[in-house]
């Protein structure tokens, strides 16, 4: 690139550090050079490497510092100096030097490395005794190489050590926190060709402005000077700013579809009575689904009911009610139709929307409720989550508009025309029927069952018989889909980093 | 919903056409049932339908397909032979266990395969439709070694002992609950019960202890047995009765000759299996108002034919081995099975609807926007949750949730009745990411008021980082409710999840809707968070009813 148009984009920062570039080369000498922090310096270098003005060297060198007890002892003394201060010519207990300020540790090291370099000798008796050997007592006058080795000038490089030293080094490694040996990075800066071009050009150019101030806007000054031009491809720090949840945005979408079809968003509360939960559904109280391990039940008062819907729903179950039916043929428990539970299944809230003074008919509904089901939390499987169904209801519809309403679905939620519906079972439809769709990247999927609402469902809380055509999707595994993941539990995820940066869909 | 094994090569035999695997999935369909997979010859399928047990074993399947296929229509045949066993039924077993069916079947020798069949079908037989074994349990025995007239009685559980199948010593009835498999497994159905059900021969040898074990000396059926006799015992007469038509069935479509037995109830004695068939009148009009086809008698008749009915001029004939029709739209789905879904052609909704959704749904989106233009980043959590989290680790006493009696995990133990814990669970989750963590939650919850549950639609606020104070939270609640045209009044407040002094009270037209201030630190430390934060949690339902 052309060294004046290279110049013009020179940050202040590139400014400063390029001219003592030709002096200093370690990040210390070109921080104190210029007065700036050693980020400014590192990001200064780094832009001007990637102006290939200059290039970054490292290399890793071996350092020895002082540690904590390095320090302690350098200001003090080494234990062994106290140690052997402590004998001189006596023999003495061991135990007494303990008391004599020497830790039980430091006493250690002490017998261990003494010792080992024949300075003492250890006597055994009724108590362990020690005297120092003439070896040792050379050292009463004498600096011992550990003393020398404290008084370096810290950092040291291990390179620069003398064979000696190196092996005083080795043994005080093996020592408490007294000398650290680390790999440091040293970094260096060469200056290429483009960088000494720039510094010949004159790079403190006072003509050149960084930042656009209201002052400069309202003097003119800006007139006669030239913006520094950015580095407009460097990266910028990410910003986090807010943003909805991207499952409950999903299902904000669902329901302005659900809108958009003309439907209308129906309610129920997340505590229901068995009776909506089930018994208005038709559902037999010996029903498989009802034993106590597939609902949640709760600790509350029973269940304030219509009375008069109850005993429709009841003569129903038992033998039919006005419905021609045969009925279940059993005795309805009216007391356990008052029983509180976590509500199972959306269906309920469509229980309640038909036994409505709300409910218009012709009419179609939606519901997007939280519904609960014991289950062992896994990747697959939550206790808690949401069912998206609803119904249509107008005189005169039959299975064929159902169908064309889950050939709508296929293709508004799963994107797809090519559909298979076949026979399935609930226990409040019949017919019933299982929708299968092809999505075009997940492939086939169950995408929902539906079904015409059975009379003993629709009689007793309508008072008559007119069709609803009745129907559930699975819009969990297409919101898993969407949202990228496979861990269920990820819907209702806490975790802020994936919140954050996941894609709004 | 019941999972059954079978063998294609036996299917096929039993069909007398040879079905390729890749029709098998399509034929399934009819039976509501999906393919689960094929390993080899082993074809294992899963029934969605659990009021359909007649089509839970091979045999019963065959009978359907058969007239799925067109070999064969209407009510399927079988013949069975009046004979003079006699089953005794005792009144002790009335408050018990009431009601028993019994047949014996003869001519053919058991093989491997069929009795492995058999005990297949037993068991899902009892455990989907039997309630298990409550309701109906079936048992099996080797009639030969029966002395005639069998006796179904009550007794104390310590008056009798015998040896249970597949099991070493003598038990008595109470023994075999506490120490045999089954006896462990299902005692929970005799729970209360003083007398015990007993089935025994002529010769008082112990057959079996319904619903819970056979005799191992009586009861153990083998291969090469050439008479096999069989009951059902449960609390449903129908039920039971039910159970003696579909094995009775099985039995014959595997070649044997059934006899009938009679049941000696002391009220009204039954012979058993009986295949009288049941009757069900439907419309005319039914088929079309339902499927919206029109089709003629005779197509009528031959769709429902095809599903093993009998029909004659709308009145349908019920085979024996079905319970499930209840209403005449139960054959008019049987009718649009055989004529076949993908040949019902859609028709499209024609009548025009608005669509809408609650007001206070809007409001509380409204909300959830003004959050978002602040910062805020939306977050989720299950409804469900438990008191440690909500009230111990947020320094305040339990305020009334629903608990739940049956959870399998504490975690998920109670409903809960407000949000502001579940964002510090995302403080204590995330301590090592950027801050400023300023983060809300939107969702229903529930509150357990005097034994009542009342839901409420809420929201949880909160700023988290090193200068989060009072000031920046309540600017961020004045903008809300600027931003909403709401007027509010804010007094001291004493709360333990906030700083004393630091907690505040707000009302909206004199209605309590907001608590808002600082995380008392007791609370940050049980949540092992070491940056201040701040927070309000509101009351959108309260506050959208106090606007109105």
């Amino acid at each position: 690139m052309d060294v004046k148009k290279l110049a013009e984009k020179l940050h202040p920062l590139e400014r400063r550090v390029l001219p003592v570039l030709g002096k200093f080369r370690t990040l210390p000498q070109i921080a104190s050079a210029t007065g700036l922090k050693d980020v400014e310096v590192m990001r200064a270098l780094q832009w001007l490497q990637n102006k290939k003005a200059v290039q970054i060297d490292t290399e890793l060198k071996e350092v020895v510092t002082l540690d904590k007890n390095g320090e302690k002892y350098l200001e003090g003394k080494l234990p062994e100096r106290r140690f052997i201060d402590k004998v001189k010519d006596k023999e003495i207990a061991v135990s007494r030097l303990e008391k004599n300020g020497l830790t039980k540790e430091e006493l250690n090291t002490c017998l261990g490395t003494l010792r080992k370099k024949a300075m003492i000798l250890i006597i055994k008796n009724k108590d362990l005794r020690v005297k120092l050997t003439d070896q040792g007592r050379k050292f009463l006058s004498k600096e011992f190489p550990e003393e020398d080795f404290l008084k370096k000038t810290f950092p040291v490089e291990v390179k620069n050590l003398a064979p000696e030293e190196k092996h005083v080094l080795e043994n005080l490694k093996k020592r408490k926190n007294i000398v650290k040996v680390e790999l440091q990075k040293i970094m260096k800066a060469e200056l290429l060709p483009a960088g000494r071009q720039l510094i010949q050009l004159g790079v403190q150019d006072e003509k050149v402005i960084d930042a656009l101030t209201p002052q400069m806007l309202r003097t003119g000054s800006w007139r006669d000077k030239k913006f520094r031009h950015y580095d407009i491809k460097s990266k910028v720090p990410r910003i986090y700013c807010g943003k909805k949840q991207n499952y409950r945005r999903f299902l904000d979408g669902v329901r302005e579809k659900f809108i958009a079809l003309g439907f209308s968003e129906m309610k129920g509360p997340l505590v229901e009575s068995e009776f909506w939960d089930m018994d208005a559904l038709y559902m037999p109280q010996f029903h498989s689904a009802r034993a106590i391990h597939d609902a949640y039940y709760v600790a509350a008062k029973p269940a304030r009911l219509d009375e008069k819907l109850v005993k429709r729903v009841k003569a129903v179950h038992e033998k039919g009610g006005k419905t021609g039916s045969a009925g279940w043929q059993y005795d309805f428990d009216v007391k356990r139709t008052h029983n509180l539970l976590l509500r199972t299944q959306g269906t309920a809230c469509s229980a309640r929307m038909l036994a409505s003074k709300d409910l218009k008919i012709p009419g179609k509904y939606f519901g997007i409720a939280r519904c609960f089901r014991p289950d062992v939390v896994d990747a697959t499987h939550a206790v808690d989550f949401y069912q998206t169904e609803g119904i249509v209801i107008e005189e005169g519809l039959n299975i064929r508009h159902l169908f064309s309403l889950l050939k709508m679905f296929a293709k508004e939620f799963a994107g797809t025309e090519e559909i298979k519906l076949v026979p399935g079972y609930f226990p409040f439809t019949e017919p019933s029927v299982e929708l299968f769709a092809k999505h075009p990247e997940m492939g086939w999927i169950e995408l929902g069952g539906a079904g015409i609402f059975r009379p003993e469902v629709v009689v007793p809380l309508l008072g008559k018989d007119i069709p609803v055509l009745a129907w559930g999707i699975g819009i969990d595994r297409i919101a898993m889909f969407k949202l990228g993941i496979t861990d269920i539990r990820q819907l209702f995820s806490h975790d802020l980093n994936y919140l954050r940066n996941a894609r709004v869909i | 919903m019941p999972t059954c094994t079978f063998s294609l090569k036996d299917l096929n035999l039993l069909v007398k056409k040879t079905i390729k695997e890749s029709e098998l999935k399509d034929l399934l369909a009819y039976a509501k049932a999906e393919l689960e997979c094929v390993d080899g010859d082993e074809i294992t399928v899963q029934f969605n339908d659990t009021n359909l047990p007649y089509l839970w074993s091979v045999e019963g399947l065959a009978v359907f397909l058969r007239g799925v296929l067109g070999r064969e229509k209407g009510v399927p045949d079988i013949k069975i032979k009046k004979s003079d066993y006699k089953l005794n039924v005792d009144s002790s077993v009335k408050s018990v266990r009431p009601h028993i069916s019994a047949f014996v079947a003869k001519g053919k020798k058991l093989d491997e395969h069929f009795l492995a069949q058999l005990i297949q079908m037993q068991e899902k037989f009892c455990e989907a439709y039997g309630r298990r074994r409550e309701k109906i349990a079936v048992g099996v025995y080797p009639a030969k070694k029966i002395v005639f007239p069998v006796t179904y009685k009550a007794v104390p559980p310590r008056s009798v002992k015998f040896v249970p199948l597949e099991f070493m010593k003598e038990l008595d009835l109470l023994q075999i609950l506490e120490q045999h498999p089954a006896g462990k497994e299902y005692a929970w159905i005799l729970k209360g019960v003083k007398k015990f059900p007993l089935l025994m021969d002529y010769q008082k040898e112990i057959l079996s202890f319904p619903p819970i074990i056979n005799s191992d000396k009586m009861g153990k059926l083998e291969i090469e047995d050439d008479e096999i006799f069989f009951e059902a015992t449960g609390t449903d007469l129908d039920s039971v009765n039910l159970a003696a038509n579909i094995f009775a069935q099985l039995f014959y479509e595997r070649g044997f000759e059934v006899f009938s037995v009679n049941i000696g109830y002391s009220r009204k004695p039954l012979t058993t299996p009986d295949f009288k068939t049941g009757t069900i009148k439907i419309k005319k009009d039914d088929v079309a108002r339902i499927l919206g086809i029109d089709l003629k008698d005779a197509e009528v008749k031959k769709l429902v034919e095809m599903a093993r009915y009998d029909f004659s001029s709308y009145s349908v004939a019920i085979p024996a081995i079905r319970k499930d029709i209840m209403h005449p739209v139960d054959v008019v789905e049987d009718i649009a099975i055989m004529y076949g879904y993908d040949n019902i052609e859609s028709l499209p909704l024609e009548t025009y609807t608005t669509g809408g959704t609650f007001e206070l749904q809007r409001f509380v989106d409204k909300v959830r926007e003004i959050l978002v233009g602040q910062a805020y980043q939306e977050v989720a959590s299950p409804v469900l949750s438990n008191k440690e989290l909500l009230f111990n680790k947020m320094n305040i006493k339990d305020f009334g949730c629903v608990e739940i009696k049956n959870y399998e995990s504490l975690t998920y133990s109670v409903v809960r009745p407000w949000i502001l814990p579940e964002l510090m669970d995302v403080l204590m989750r995330n301590k090592h990411v950027d801050y400023p963590q300023r983060i809300f939650e939107q969702g229903i919850v529930s509150v357990n008021k005097d034994g009542r549950a009342v839901d409420y639609e809420r929201i949880a606020v909160l700023t988290c980082h090193a200068k989060a104070d009072y000031t920046e939270i309540r600017q961020a609640i004045d903008y809300l409710f600027r931003m909403l045209g709401v007027e509010y009044d804010i007094e001291d407040a004493d709360h333990g999840s906030f700083i004393a002094g630091r907690a505040a009270r707000v009302s909206v037209k004199g209605k309590k809707v907001a608590f808002i201030g600082e995380i008392n630190p007791v609370v940050l430390n049980s949540f092992g968070v070491d940056m201040p934060a701040a927070a309000f949690e509101l009351n959108l339902s309260d506050l959208f009813s106090a606007l109105k």
